[in-house]
């Protein structure tokens, strides 16, 4: 068809991208998912080159390079992000983290089960402040 | 019908995909993996089509193979260790590909950046949070179905686009022309820094033509991109855990 294989390159790039969203949405580790954002940015960097090759100039190259830069920052601040939702939850569970509704309306399961593992400090989720005058009354302390 | 051939591989990943999604109970893995490598075989036969280099053809064949096989295992594979291994070797098969398009300090940093410093870093996390292998929300996908067909039907409407679009060189000279972007002329420049393109075509993936257009056509991004860094890096500072609230 061609002599270039722009489009097989293409193809892959997109095969790549199909396979990253769907890790993306599937998966239920924290840490999986953004390995999963990472192969959705592989796909984009192949097609990038590929187009960089067909043109033959260095742009495609040059973007790549800015790819893999910001795909570096945001693996770090998810890094620590997930560090983070670590130390409250203790699980790496991204169902434990879909308490943002009301107390009172269903938790979204999907399929499977969710480990609603009750953090251990009811207070956990609140910002850690040097304690002054009486505990408030939470939620989970008033039932 | 005209494209129902795309249909085939298309129906047959899904099928792979969506029957190796980690569940309760296993499924036969043989199954699956017949399956996926029909997809490959169809999607070679439509997609695929050798350029006539044999060695080119089958080191083509070999990355993006294994590129495609070790994705679709890292977001199946029910244990986080394994998957974060097989996102490595992806990234491999991925550098191989940018190797074939000219890009040999691109696929060096690619490597350098994922498989020596990102997947680490996710597996130091991993092993220390999940001590015990994998937990019981590994073995649960949310939403298969939903996810999987919404994912194929991206890739098969990329895929008919492509199929419809026939290829750039199967075009006549001014539906091509009329295709292209707009041809930058010779004399405009990002900077002052910037120099004309190179006409060498052989050499666009060289330390020399690839830095020379970093540092003059996008000298403003570099600067920006140092900065996102190191906003990103400031950033990350602060959200981690102190010390002091118990490190993992």
């Amino acid at each position: 068809m061609t002599s270039t294989s722009l489009e097989s390159q293409l193809v892959i790039g997109a095969v790549l991208f199909a396979l990253g969203m769907i890790g993306f949405l599937t998966r239920r580790n924290l840490i999986l998912i953004v390995l999963s954002t990472e192969l959705m940015l592989h796909g984009v960097s192949v097609n990038l080159t590929a187009f960089g090759r067909y043109h033959g100039n260095p742009q495609g190259q040059v973007f790549t390079i800015f790819v893999l830069t910001i795909a570096a920052c945001e693996a770090g601040l998810a890094l620590s992000l997930i560090l983070t939702l670590y130390q409250r939850r203790k699980s790496l569970d991204v169902y434990l983290w879909g308490n943002l509704g009301e107390d009172d309306l269903p938790v979204f399961t999907g399929g499977g089960t969710a480990q609603q593992t009750k953090p251990l400090d009811p207070n956990a989720d609140l910002p850690h402040l040097t304690p002054a005058g009486r505990a408030p009354a939470t939620p989970a302390t008033k039932t | 019908m005209k494209n129902g051939a795309l249909l085939i591989p298309v129906v047959l990943g899904w099928l792979a995909v969506w029957w190796m999604l980690p569940r309760e109970k296993g499924r036969s893995r043989i199954l699956g993996a017949l399956m996926a490598l029909g997809a490959l075989l169809a999607l070679q036969v439509t997609f695929l089509p050798p350029v006539g280099n044999v060695v080119r053809d089958s080191l083509f064949y070999l990355f993006s193979g294994t590129a495609i096989l070790s994705g679709g295992l890292m977001i199946t594979d029910r244990n986080p260790v394994f998957a974060a291994l097989w996102f490595a070797l992806s990234t491999l098969a991925v550098c191989g590909l940018f190797l074939l398009n000219s890009a040999p300090f691109l696929s060096a940093a690619t490597i350098i950046v994922y498989a020596g410093a990102i997947v680490v870093t996710f597996l130091f996390v991993i092993m220390l949070a999940q001590q015990s292998g994998a937990s019981n929300y590994d073995h649960h996908a949310v939403q298969p179905v939903m996810a999987s067909v919404m994912s194929f039907v991206l890739l098969g409407a990329l895929l008919f686009a492509l199929q419809e679009w026939g290829g750039i060189d199967g075009k006549a000279a001014d539906e091509v022309k009329a295709g292209q972007f707009v041809a930058q002329d010779a004399k405009v420049r990002a900077n002052i820094f910037s120099q004309p393109p190179s006409s060498n075509k052989n050499e666009i993936g060289s330390m020399r033509v690839l830095g020379r257009s970093l540092f003059s056509d996008y000298l403003y991004f570099v600067e920006l991109a140092g900065t996102v860094l190191l906003i990103a890096t400031i950033g990350a500072i602060a959200i981690a855990p102190r010390r002091s609230q118990g490190t993992l």
